[in-house]
C-alpha cells in the first residue's frame, strides 16, 4: 500500500474519530454475560432495578455532571416513557420494541419546552422547580384516569417479544445491562467530544461560567436544553423497559420520592463520572433490599425505616468525606499515598 | 358557584397560606444568613408536631409539651448545622442542599422507627367547636394557625429590626466579610439561624397538627410547598416569603373549591409555576443594595 493512501487513511481516522469503548465497559459486559447462571428471579429483578436506575442516572450525569444543572424531577420522564410505551401497546397493539423508541422520543419532546422554560433560571432554584414539575406530573397522571388508570395505574402491559430458550426475567436482565453499557459508552464518548467540552464550559458547578462560553459563540441555552432532553430520553427508555418488564405501572413509581432518590444515587456515585450512576444505583438499591428485607427481622421495627436512615447517613458521610462521590475514591487513595511518600 | 363556597375557599386558603408562610420563613432565615437551601425545613415542622403529640400522651400539659418539643427540635436544628453543614466547608450550593436532604432522610427514618407509620393528631388548643359564618365553616384550630403566623412575623420583624443579635444576623446576610471584620462570628450566626428555623418550624408543627395531622412522612411535601412559597414571593425578603405563602395557600384552596375535582392540585401548581417563571426573581425581589 502506498504511503499516500496510508496518510489519507490516517487523516480520515482523525476526522471521524472511532468511538472509544472504555476497557472497564468491556469487562462489565463479560461479567454480565456470565452472571445469570444463578437464574434466581429475585436476584435478577434486583439487578434489573439497579440497571434501570443507572440508565436514568446516566442521564443525570449528562445534565448535572456535564451541564451543571441539578434536576430533582427525572420521574416525569421516567413516567412519560413508561406510560406512553404502555399505552401505545395497550391501545394500538403495537410491539413493545417499537413502542420503546417512540416513548423515548415522547419524553424528549416533552423535555424540550420544559427545559426551555426552566433552564433560564440560575442555580439551585432549577432543582426546586423540577421538583414542582414532578409534583404536577404526578397529580396529572392520577387525575387523567381515563387514560392512565388513575391511582391504580395500568396493568397487563405486554412483554417484549423474546427468544423462548431463556426466562423472561433473564432476557430483561440482559437487555437492561446491554442498555447500561450502551449508555455508558455513549456518555463516555460524549464527555470527550466537542459537545462535551461545550457542555463543560457552561457547567457552573464545575469550572464553567455562563458568560465565557457566550462570548466564545456557544449558545449556552441550546446546550443546557440539549442536555436536559438527552437526560429525559435516557429516563424515557428506562421507563419503557420498566413498564414492559413488570407489566404493571402506577403513578407512585414516578413520584418526587423516586426522583430525589435517583438524584441521590448520582451524587453518591459521583456526578462527573458515568460510572457514578452505576455505583450509586447499586449502593442505594442494594441497601434498600438489604435493609427492607433483613433489618426488620433482626432488629424489629417497621419496614422502611432503616433504609431511610441509611440513605441519610450514607449521603451525608459521602458528601462530607468524598464530595466528588464514591467514584473519586481510587483517585483519593492515590493522592493520599503520593502524599505519604513525599 | 355559591358565595359560601368562595368564602370557604378563602378561609381555608388563608389558613393554608399561613402554614406555607411559616415554612417559607424558616427557609428564609437559613437561606438569608447562610445561603443554604434547607430541604429539611419540613422535617422540623414534622418533628415539632410528633414531639408535641408524644409529650402530651405522656401527660405533659399542652403548653409544656409544645415548649419541650420546640427545645428538642432546636437541638436537632443545631445538630444539622454542627454535624452536617459546618463540616462541609466550601461546598457548592447544590452539595449543601443534598446534605440537608440526607439529614431529612435520617430524621424521617428515625421518626418512623420510633413512632411507626401511623398518623397522629392533637385536640384543638381551645375546645373543639367550629365557627359557622355565612355558610362557611372555620375549624376551631384555624384562628390559632393564623395567629401563630402573625405572631411569628411580628416576632421576626422585632428580632431582626430591634435586637442586636437580629441585626448581627442581618449583617451576615448582607455582607459576610464586613460582618466578620466588625467582630461578628459568622459560624455562631449560622448556628443561630438553623436553631431559629428549627424553632419556628416546631411551633408551626405543633400548631398545625390539630388541623392537618402529622406522620413521619409529612415533612418533604411541606418543604416543597415552603420552597414554592419562598421562590414565588422572593426568598430574599421576609415580606416576599409571606406573600408567596399566602398566594400558594389561596391558589390551592380556590382551585380545590372552584376547579373540577381531581385536576385542582395540578391546576393550582401549574398556575403558580407559570407566575414564578414569568417573574423568576420573585414577586418582591431583593432590594438593590442591602437585602
Amino acid at each position: 500500500m502506498s504511503p499516500i493512501v496510508d496518510k489519507a487513511k490516517q487523516r480520515a481516522a482523525r476526522l471521524v474519530p472511532m468511538p472509544r469503548v472504555p476497557r472497564a465497559a468491556l469487562i462489565l459486559l463479560v461479567v454480565i454475560a456470565l452472571l445469570p447462571v444463578t437464574d434466581s428471579a429475585y436476584l435478577l429483578s434486583i439487578l434489573i432495578k439497579i440497571g434501570l436506575h443507572a440508565v436514568i442516572g446516566m442521564g443525570l450525569i449528562l445534565l448535572t455532571g456535564l451541564a451543571g444543572q441539578v434536576s430533582l424531577g427525572q420521574g416525569v420522564f421516567y413516567g412519560t416513557g413508561a406510560y406512553v410505551s404502555a399505552l401505545l401497546c395497550l391501545r394500538f397493539g403495537i410491539s413493545p420494541w417499537l413502542a420503546m423508541p417512540l416513548a423515548a422520543a415522547a419524553s424528549g419532546l416533552l423535555a424540550a419546552p420544559i427545559g426551555r422554560a426552566i433552564l433560564r433560571l440560575k442555580g439551585i432554584i432549577v432543582a426546586g422547580v423540577t421538583l414542582t414539575v414532578n409534583l404536577i406530573f404526578f397529580y396529572l397522571v392520577v387525575s387523567v384516569s381515563d387514560l392512565t388508570g388513575g391511582a391504580t395505574g395500568l396493568s397487563q402491559i405486554p412483554r417484549f417479544e423474546y427468544p423462548k430458550f431463556m426466562s423472561y426475567t433473564t432476557f430483561v436482565f440482559y437487555a437492561v445491562w446491554l442498555l447500561v453499557i450502551l449508555c455508558l459508552v455513549l456518555t463516555t464518548n460524549l464527555v470527550a467530544s466537542r459537545v462535551g467540552r461545550a457542555l463543560k464550559s457552561v457547567n457552573v458547578l464545575g469550572i464553567g461560567t455562563e458568560d465565557t462560553p457566550q462570548v466564545l459563540g456557544i449558545d449556552v441555552m441550546h446546550f443546557k436544553v440539549a442536555a436536559y432532553v438527552g437526560a429525559a430520553v435516557f429516563a424515557g427508555i428506562a421507563g419503557s423497559v420498566y413498564a414492559h418488564h413488570i407489566s404493571v405501572i402506577e403513578p407512585h413509581t414516578f413520584s418526587v420520592q423516586t426522583s430525589v432518590l435517583v438524584a441521590i444515587m448520582v451524587v453518591l456515585g459521583g456526578v462527573t463520572n458515568p460510572w457514578g450512576a452505576i455505583v450509586g444505583s447499586a449502593l442505594i438499591v442494594g441497601l434498600t433490599e438489604l435493609l427492607r428485607e433483613v433489618a426488620p427481622i433482626i432488629l424489629g421495627g417497621p419496614t422502611g425505616s432503616y433504609e431511610l436512615v441509611a440513605y441519610g447517613v450514607v449521603l451525608v458521610l459521602t458528601l462530607l468525606f468524598l464530595p466528588d462521590g464514591l467514584c473519586s475514591l481510587p483517585a483519593r487513595i492515590q493522592e493520599w499515598k503520593r502524599g505519604r511518600r513525599l | 358557584m355559591e358565595a359560601s363556597t368562595v368564602l370557604q375557599s378563602l378561609i381555608s386558603g388563608l389558613t393554608l397560606g399561613c402554614i406555607y408562610a411559616a415554612l417559607g420563613l424558616g427557609l428564609f432565615v437559613v437561606y438569608g444568613v447562610t445561603r443554604v437551601l434547607n430541604l429539611a425545613q419540613g422535617e422540623f415542622v414534622m418533628l415539632g408536631g410528633m414531639l408535641t403529640v408524644s409529650f402530651c400522651s405522656m401527660g405533659v400539659p399542652l403548653l409544656g409539651a409544645i415548649v419541650l418539643a420546640v427545645i428538642v427540635t432546636i437541638i436537632s436544628g443545631a445538630a444539622l448545622y454542627l454535624l452536617v453543614i459546618r463540616p462541609a466547608k466550601n461546598a457548592s450550593g447544590s452539595t449543601l442542599a443534598f446534605l440537608t436532604v440526607g439529614f431529612a432522610y435520617a430524621i424521617e427514618g428515625t421518626t418512623l422507627l420510633v413512632w411507626g407509620w401511623e398518623y397522629h393528631s392533637l385536640t384543638n388548643f381551645l375546645g373543639s367547636s367550629s365557627i359557622h359564618l355565612w355558610g362557611a365553616t372555620i375549624f376551631g384550630q384555624a384562628p390559632w394557625v393564623v395567629g401563630m403566623t402573625v405572631l411569628m412575623v411580628v416576632g421576626l420583624f422585632f428580632f431582626f429590626g430591634r435586637t442586636m443579635v437580629g441585626k448581627a444576623l442581618r449583617a451576615c446576610a448582607d455582607e459576610p466579610l464586613g460582618a466578620r471584620s466588625v467582630g461578628i462570628s459568622i459560624e455562631k450566626m449560622a448556628l443561630l439561624s438553623f436553631m431559629l428555623a428549627a424553632g419556628l418550624g416546631a411551633v408551626a408543627g405543633a400548631t398545625i397538627t390539630p388541623l392537618t395531622m402529622t406522620a413521619y412522612n409529612v415533612g418533604m411535601p411541606l418543604t416543597i410547598k415552603g420552597l414554592l412559597a419562598a421562590f414565588l414571593g422572593g426568598i430574599h425578603r421576609a415580606e416576599g416569603v409571606i406573600l408567596g405563602g399566602l398566594l400558594v395557600g389561596l391558589a390551592e384552596a380556590l382551585s380545590a373549591g372552584l376547579m373540577p375535582t381531581g385536576y385542582h392540585d395540578a391546576i393550582a401548581l401549574g398556575i403558580l409555576l407559570v407566575v414564578f417563571l414569568s417573574r423568576p426573581q420573585g414577586l418582591l425581589p431583593a432590594r438593590s443594595g442591602a437585602g
